[in-house]
């Protein structure tokens, strides 16, 4: 037998070259494009066409659309408004998923993938199908109308669209699913006799829980709310189909600017600083995610 | 210091104890059992004999279907399994994988609401016992040996001191050294604490080596509990003759005066007894000079010999339908040879009962 030697010898980097190539055609280019486009000046006239102006003024280098933003108050609320409803969205998916998953965590095998197919069921069929599906449920004459009025918690319908609380039940409703996929697969990967063996050793059923389950799921429940909050926070389809005009987040403003005001720079650079929002959410995030963990490692 | 023989009530009694698992036949099936307090008890059996069944009943990780459970001669049965104060070894220690060490021991004791320097006392103190080094005590379970986590395992369930200890096979984890290391140690730690322990094991040596008290199950039932030598020599059932250790079983074909006609024409000596099966162990039997004094003496040709170290198993066949297993010394004889047994009368056992 003679020494094995790999056919591949000191050149591993062709094995990742495919897709290096292909992040870089299809992630790092755009990004760069997007940056590019954003430091335009405005263009004035209309019209379509590279060359032929509207977008914007080729070969032109300026700040312009940036300090035009962060001037103006009207993007301030928007920026304001985006965050503030990733926030809550992800907060509200996160108290409905985690329940829930520990639910479907609990469920026999044969139960628990119905469950799980049931909770990604929604995410085959098309967005807008969903959306209407949704109006018609939360409309004036619809079911969830129909039992509020019933229990007695409301003398009478009440709007659940084309408002904040559509635009929040939407976007939960989308989100939701992300949420309990990861949760349910944290849930799954603690060992199953750790909580009888917590009872046994005299912890009543909540402590046993508090002290077990719950901290042994922080990291999923630290995922889950990370891929919520990154969803929530490009919240495009809740606030267009279910919300008002003044349910405006940066994902339809850049919509906006783009495609409705031929404002390429603007649009652009509204995208800029939805990314750099985006990054400093998750920077910030590492705050609560960090105390998570060393709570989760108390004695 | 043993309760024992003071006729002081019982530390676990069960009765009549039956767990099903959906249509199938039962688990565990009506098992009677008293344990003395302070003693160690091995529950012995197969895999899937309802031994471990048998625990998490006890533990009260199970509901039984019918019959009940007492600690102290308290009925238990209803009691949910945080108020029983039973300690638990988990076949895979179950350590809480977030928690140092030390904080898988406080576990049960902040859950019984201990004050603090109580506590820490009684954390440091059961963790000199069992032996983990005051250096490990920080880490995380991942960050310890096998043997480092049983000894927190161990540490864990007696700290709080409980009324009965269950071990479910506590020693199948770990290679072979440390499980006779441990199996030494926990001897000692039961003996020194002084708490009743059941410990469920598929190993017969184990069960014989650690316990007062052997019981062997079998499709749910208990067969037979007695002490170690007498389980060892007198079984009840050719199962319980086949699983502790090696026996030489011979269908016993009819019985005159004071001889037992055997299978392929050979015939024993024995005490008058009632049974269909005849055992003697394969150290029992005499080879060489010592053959020359027995009353019944078999001969026949060796056909294969195990070497085993200290001692070789060679298998003889006496007539040409019937080997027989003898243990005797490296070098007493070898393949191919022609031996001469002698079968000592009280080498034989009468197994006074068939297989259920």
């Amino acid at each position: 037998m003679t020494p094995h030697r790999s056919r591949h010898g000191g050149r591993p980097y062709l094995l990742v070259a495919p897709a290096v190539a292909l992040l870089l055609l299809f992630f790092v280019a755009p990004m760069l494009q997007l940056v590019r486009v954003s430091l335009y000046e405005g263009g004035g006239r209309s019209g379509f066409g590279i060359g032929g102006g509207g977008f914007y003024k080729p070969g032109t280098w300026t700040l312009q659309a940036y300090r035009t933003l962060l001037g103006e108050t009207y993007f301030r609320e928007v920026l304001t408004f985006t965050v503030l409803l990733g926030v809550g969205v992800a907060g509200i998916t996160l108290a409905i998923a985690y329940p829930l998953s520990l639910f479907i965590h609990r469920l026999p095998p044969r139960a628990k993938s119905l469950a799980l197919t049931a909770v990604v069921l929604p995410k085959l069929a098309n967005v807008l199908v969903l959306i209407y599906g949704l109006e018609l449920l939360l409309s004036s004459s619809g079911p969830v109308n129909g039992l509020l009025v019933g229990l007695g918690a409301v003398s009478e319908p009440v709007t659940l669209f084309h408002n904040l609380p559509g635009v929040l039940i939407g976007e939960t409703y989308l989100i939701l699913p992300y949420a309990v996929l990861v949760l349910v697969a944290a849930l799954d990967r603690i060992d199953p006799t750790l909580l009888p063996a917590a009872r046994g050793l005299g912890a009543g059923p909540l402590w046993a829980f508090w002290r077990t389950t719950l901290p042994l799921s922080a990291p999923g429940i630290a995922l889950a709310a990370l891929l919520s909050l990154i969803w929530a926070l490009g919240a495009f389809i809740g606030p267009v189909l279910l919300g008002s005009p003044q349910e405006l987040t940066l994902a339809v403003e850049v919509q906006r600017q783009t495609f409705e005001n031929i404002n390429w720079p603007r649009g652009a650079a509204t995208a800029v600083l939805m990314l750099v929002t985006l990054a400093a959410c998750l920077t910030l995030y590492q705050v609560p995610a960090r105390i998570l963990r060393r709570w989760r490692s108390m004695p | 210091m043993r309760a024992s023989n003071l006729g002081i009530t019982d530390a676990l009694r069960l009765e009549e104890l039956t767990r099903s698992f959906g249509r199938s036949a039962p688990a565990v099936n009506r098992v009677n059992l008293r344990l003395e307090a302070g003693s160690l008890f091995c529950l012995l059996g197969p895999s899937g004999c309802g031994k471990s069944t048998l625990l998490r009943l006890i533990g009260g990780y199970l509901t039984p279907d019918a019959g009940r459970v007492f600690l102290a001669n308290t009925d238990v049965t209803d009691t949910p399994l945080e108020r029983r104060d039973i300690g638990m070894v988990f076949q895979n220690y179950a350590l809480f994988p977030h928690l140092s060490a030390r904080a898988n021991v406080a576990f049960g004791l902040e859950a019984r609401g201990v004050p603090r320097p109580e506590r820490q006392q009684r954390i440091e103190d059961i963790l000199d016992r069992v032996g983990l080094l005051p250096a490990e005590r920080g880490r995380r379970p991942r960050e310890l040996s096998g043997g480092q986590q049983q000894r927190v395992a161990l540490a864990r369930a007696l700290v709080i001191r409980p009324k009965l200890l269950l071990l479910d096979e506590p020693l199948t984890n770990l290679d072979r050294q440390l499980r006779e290391q441990m199996r030494l140690e926990i001897k000692e730690i039961q003996r020194t604490t002084g708490v009743t322990t059941l410990l469920v094991t598929h190993d017969q040596e184990e069960a014989l080596s650690l316990a007062d008290r052997v019981g062997v199950m079998l499709g749910g039932g208990l067969l037979q509990v007695d002490a170690p030598r007498v389980l060892y020599n007198c079984p009840r059932t050719p199962f319980i003759a086949r699983f502790l250790g090696l026996a030489n079983l011979l269908r016993i074909a009819d019985v005159t005066d004071d001889r037992f006609q055997l299978e392929g024409g050979l015939s024993l000596r024995g005490k008058t007894a009632t049974g269909n099966w005849a055992m003697i162990r394969p150290e029992k039997l005499l080879v060489g000079p010592a053959a020359e004094h027995c009353p019944t003496r078999w001969t026949g040709r060796v056909t294969s010999r195990l070497f085993l170290g200290a001692h070789q198993v060679l298998q003889v066949a006496v007539t040409p339908s019937v080997s027989v297993r003898v243990c005797c010394r490296p070098g007493e004889a070898g393949d191919g040879d022609e031996l001469t047994l002698g079968v000592p009368d009280d080498a034989v056992w009468i197994i006074p009962e068939d297989d259920p």
